[in-house]
């Protein structure tokens, strides 16, 4: 009876909560009071695919559940990125029927890092995919080795694993597993052989500490590695990226899979590996995957797509205080030939905690910007003198930027009869605030 | 000036880095000849060759590490401060100076010494949250972060008196360590950058003069808007 009532309870929050705009997490927040163990009680589908890690969990389970959807699987999965226990509990019970059977054949949860340790006592994945650890929102999350101690808890007996093998912390929770699938890239066009960052959190081993040494870079500290001591080292990969072409925007999986990209960026070719691996685990074959993902254009609003005057523009969100997600922007903006005008704006450093620490700007490899091919910089934002002076510590000549504290002005500032093409760059916290202010597509 | 980062490579998990670059700055403002030499795990250095020593925050296995391998300094680096040379420890870096770091498996790894005050890690919540210090050798306060998950118990010459968040413990007014011319605080990240006026008085206790300030314009306005975002903070709890 309890859990009839708290599955309706829950399901009746959340057509109400749909009506006035309200987020995923209050249903299942409510249906946890009323019964603490409904999570054990109900009949889950015998396939649980779980994706977490810092960056492109929610791109890749959207990824994800298209290609499933479009070949006919039924997939229940967390589409507002509510990615706590109460937002996973809302999911799970709203794709249940009052008797408490979830009505689909795979389960599909993107989970905060963090929190999955809560989730998964309850929710067992038989498949969990962990696809980086970064420095991300260090002010809540403390450090990539602190999150790793937390996410450990969350891996139980018979979950198989699906990791990032080109991420040394990450491979980490491999160490000492059987079945592990592990997917990655081999040496691309676009790798570096010495580390491009601002900081190297390759440096050491995770395992024994020992200086690591990489023979390739794909980004920061994705790439090739080993360690001089313990024989820790990058793993031999099932499912991988074989070559890339970000100028084109083309990438090859496994030697044969062509695709064409929507996103021309590192982090989207690793998003769609990703989501091929479990694909194809799932049974789909690599030519349907393929297709799937050709110019596929999320539609979680990451990338967006807008006309400012007689200007056109893309506005990337990257997240704040994730200094990897941004120097990902700023390389799909640097890789810009016929030329382009970047906007930062910093003006609240975060959505739902306050905080004035912008220590994360001193991560961003700003150094990148002083390009060719980026032509003007606008900085804007409350936080504007924070960036002003983290600029000054780049080789970026003083006149290519302008500064506003105002966004509007910034906003108004570009409404030029300038010819580039405007990327902004910027975090959920901030790209309202932006938006208001173009016709976006 | 000679300038010395130690453990750059490892003990550098909030922008830390840049607290170096930016008293390399106000020094040549200042009209020195600045050089800066980066030594990690394992390397040799000479402190009495240096005019100011810095070391920035790590994860707490990495401090351990570098705890064991800054033993080594142990009556160089006490000279170094007796002799009333400049030091910045920022994080949890000063934390090394103590006794002992008790980690949060209970297991007590040995500090330099230095001082008698002792730290006690746990893993179960990461301590976070902007700060506003004070002290009695700057007539403006402090602005920051602290990103840790340890306390504090015994420093007797603290550096800072908390006005808003965390200090050396739960419900602690004081914060950091200073004796003579070492710093130690927890604030992590760029401190340096954010609080011009704790800069430049650094600078000025490396070369004994008064450094040049005036280019510090956007710091300051910074500095100005950060405090006032925090100061809201304080009036509403
Ligand atoms: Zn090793």
């Amino acid at each position: 009876m309890r859990m009839i009532f708290t599955i309706l309870v829950c399901k009746l929050l959340r057509i109400i909560g749909k009506a006035v705009g309200k987020g995923s997490s209050l249903p299942g927040q409510v249906a946890l009071k009323l019964c603490p163990d409904i999570l054990s009680r109900v009949k889950l589908p015998s396939y649980i695919i779980a994706v977490t890690g810092s960056n492109g969990k929610t791109s890749t389970v959207e990824m994800i559940a298209h290609i499933l959807t479009s070949n006919g699987k039924k997939v229940a999965w967390n589409k507002e990125g509510s990615n706590q226990i109460e937002g996973v509990t809302t999911l799970v019970l709203n794709s249940a029927t009052l008797g408490g059977k979830v009505k689909s054949d795979i389960l599909l949860i993107e989970s905060d890092e963090r929190f999955a340790k809560y989730t998964f006592r309850y929710i067992k994945p038989t498949h969990y995919v962990i696809t980086n650890l970064y420095r991300d929102q260090l002010t809540r999350n403390g450090h990539p080795e602190w999150v790793y101690n937390a996410l450990k808890d969350s891996i139980h007996e018979g979950t198989q694993l699906i990791l990032n093998a080109d991420d040394p912390l990450v491979s980490r929770f491999g160490a000492d597993r059987k079945d592990v699938v592990w997917f990655g890239a081999d040496k691309l066009s676009s790798d570096t052989e010495t580390l491009e960052s601002v900081y190297n959190d390759g440096a050491y081993c995770p395992v024994c500490k020992a200086p690591m040494t990489y023979t390739t870079h794909h980004y920061n500290h994705i790439g090739h590695y080993r360690c001089t001591e313990c024989g820790y080292r990058r793993q031999d990969t099932e499912y991988t990226i074989t070559a890339v072409d970000l100028d084109k925007g083309v990438m090859e999986i496994d030697g044969k899979y062509r695709i064409s990209l929507a996103l021309k960026s590192l982090y989207n070719i690793y998003n769609i590996l990703s989501a091929y691996t479990v694909a194809r685990i799932a049974g789909i074959s690599g030519e349907k995957i393929a297709a799937d993902m050709n110019n596929y254009v999320l539609q979680n609003g990451r990338v967006i797509t807008f006309t400012l005057g007689n200007r056109r523009g893309t506005l990337l969100t990257s997240k704040h205080e994730n200094s990897i997600s941004y120097d990902q922007s700023l390389r799909v903006a640097c890789a810009y030939k016929e030329g382009c005008d970047v906007m930062i704006i910093v003006d609240a450093v975060s959505r739902k905690y306050f905080t004035s620490d912008v220590s994360w700007l001193w991560d961003i490899d700003f150094e990148m910007l002083r390009s060719p091919n980026v032509r003007q910089i606008v900085l804007a934002g409350k936080y504007v003198n924070d960036l002003a002076v983290r600029f000054s510590y780049t080789d970026i000549p003083n006149d290519k930027i302008k500064l506003f504290e105002d966004i509007d002005e910034a906003a108004d500032y570009l409404n030029s009869d300038r010819k580039e093409y405007i990327y902004v760059i910027t975090c959920f916290s901030d790209k309202g605030k932006f938006l208001g202010k173009v016709k976006v597509d | 000036m000679k300038l010395l980062h130690l453990y750059d490579d490892i003990m550098n998990l909030y922008g830390d880095y840049a607290n170096v670059a930016a008293l390399r700055r106000i020094l040549e403002n200042s009209g020195e000849t600045v050089t800066v030499d980066k030594i990690s795990l394992g390397g040799q250095a000479e402190l009495t060759d240096y005019d100011f020593v810095y070391i920035g925050s790590g994860t707490e296995e990495n401090q351990k590490l570098v705890m064991k391998d800054l033993a080594r300094y142990r009556e160089s680096l006490k000279a170094y401060i007796q002799d009333g040379k400049t030091a910045l420890l920022t994080g949890n870096a000063f934390e090394m100076l103590g006794k002992s770091v008790t980690d949060s498996e209970g297991k007590v790894h040995e500090g330099l010494g230095l001082y008698d005050f002792t730290v006690t890690e746990q893993s179960k919540t990461r301590v976070t949250g902007d700060v506003i210090y004070e002290s009695d050798f700057l007539d403006k306060p402090l602005v920051g972060f602290v990103n840790k998950c340890s306390e504090i118990q015994g420093i007797k010459d603290s550096l800072f008196t908390v006005k808003m968040g965390l200090g050396d413990f739960e419900g602690a007014k004081a914060e950091g360590i200073r004796d003579r011319n070492l710093f130690g605080t927890h604030l992590t990240g760029p401190a340096l950058i954010k609080n011009p006026h704790l800069l430049a008085y650094i600078a000025q206790c490396v070369t004994g003069k008064q450094p040049e300030t005036a280019y510090l314009e956007h710091e300051r306005a910074g500095y100005e808007i950060t405090l006032n975002e925090l100061t809201k903070r304080t009036g509403e709890s």
